[in-house]
């Protein structure tokens, strides 16, 4: 069965996250392992303080948690909201490609009974299947 | 002697959606299929509540699923060109049309074929209508990076 309209609020507030490319880019980077926020500034010629609004957001959205310690507070992907937004462009797709069997077969049909505009009758009783 | 073929891809540079297909009847129909509620409602297997075909007019859809459970689907449409373009937004929503999943941004193209029609369904979900251009880039290589992390999760 097709899942995609199972409701999940998160969702929305794990894709207005991701839309920005640097918050994208930070993710990207903290997949390849736990950064200080010095570590996640310096690829982006940004201020500490413009960093760590993105990963508030970040960390609002579940996308990263963040070390305890009071000094270096690593952060670290959580990866389980992007598996969802991931899994639910899936389920759309699981969508267009079973409306497209449908949209097939409907044409078919409507071309069946519509036959006789045709010159040549080839196919008069014109039921599919 | 279905003249039919298929072809899906999930864009990987982009995590965009793009659908295609051929189907075996003229444009024009294939068209009104997608743009005539009467026509429409018969293979999405909707009911159409609202359908303003033009720019800037809304629509929403009522479906049933087989849990008995109702849902909407709904959207504003951005573009129009018959028999070749629809631009719409496209979004799930509840009852009062609030909306149950992200908005994303539908454009299905029609490809004369002589006689068959090429559709191309491209789907974006950062591509909203304020943010069209400014996310035009969509999903970064970074994300794939993601999507490969993600799979060894």
């Amino acid at each position: 069965m097709v899942n995609y309209l199972q409701t999940s609020p998160d969702l929305s507030t794990t894709f207005a996250a991701l839309a920005d490319p640097t918050r994208r880019a930070i993710l990207a980077r903290l997949a390849a392992g736990r950064a200080t926020v010095a570590e996640l500034a310096e690829p982006f010629e940004m201020s500490g303080p413009a960093v760590s609004k993105h990963l508030k957001v970040l960390e609002r959205a579940g996308l990263i948690s963040r070390g305890r310690e009071a000094q270096w507070r690593p952060c670290r992907l959580v990866a389980a909201p992007l598996k969802d937004a991931v899994d639910w462009l899936e389920e759309y797709r699981r969508f267009w490609e079973q409306s497209f069997d449908r949209l097939d077969d409907y044409l078919r049909e409507l071309q069946a009974k519509d036959k006789p505009a045709s010159p040549t009758k080839e196919k008069k009783n014109g039921r599919n299947k | 002697m279905a003249a039919t073929s298929n072809a899906t891809v999930a864009e990987p540079a982009e995590r965009v959606l793009v659908i295609e297909r051929v189907f075996d009847a003229p444009r024009e129909l294939v068209f009104k299929c997608w743009t005539e509620p009467g026509h429409l409602s018969q293979w999405l297997g909707s009911t159409i509540v609202t359908w303003e075909l033009r720019q800037g007019g809304r629509y929403r859809m009522h479906k049933r699923g087989p849990d008995g459970q109702d849902h909407w689907q709904q959207g504003v449409f951005l573009e129009i060109v018959a028999p070749e373009r629809i631009v719409r937004t496209h979004c799930w929503t509840d009852a009062e049309g609030r909306p149950t999943r992200p908005e994303t941004l539908l454009t299905v193209t029609f490809a004369d074929l002589d006689r068959r029609t090429k559709v191309t369904l491209h789907q974006a979900v950062f591509e909203s209508v304020a943010a069209r251009d400014e996310h035009q880039r969509g999903w970064s290589s970074s994300l794939d990076q993601l999507t490969e992390y993600i799979a060894t999760v």
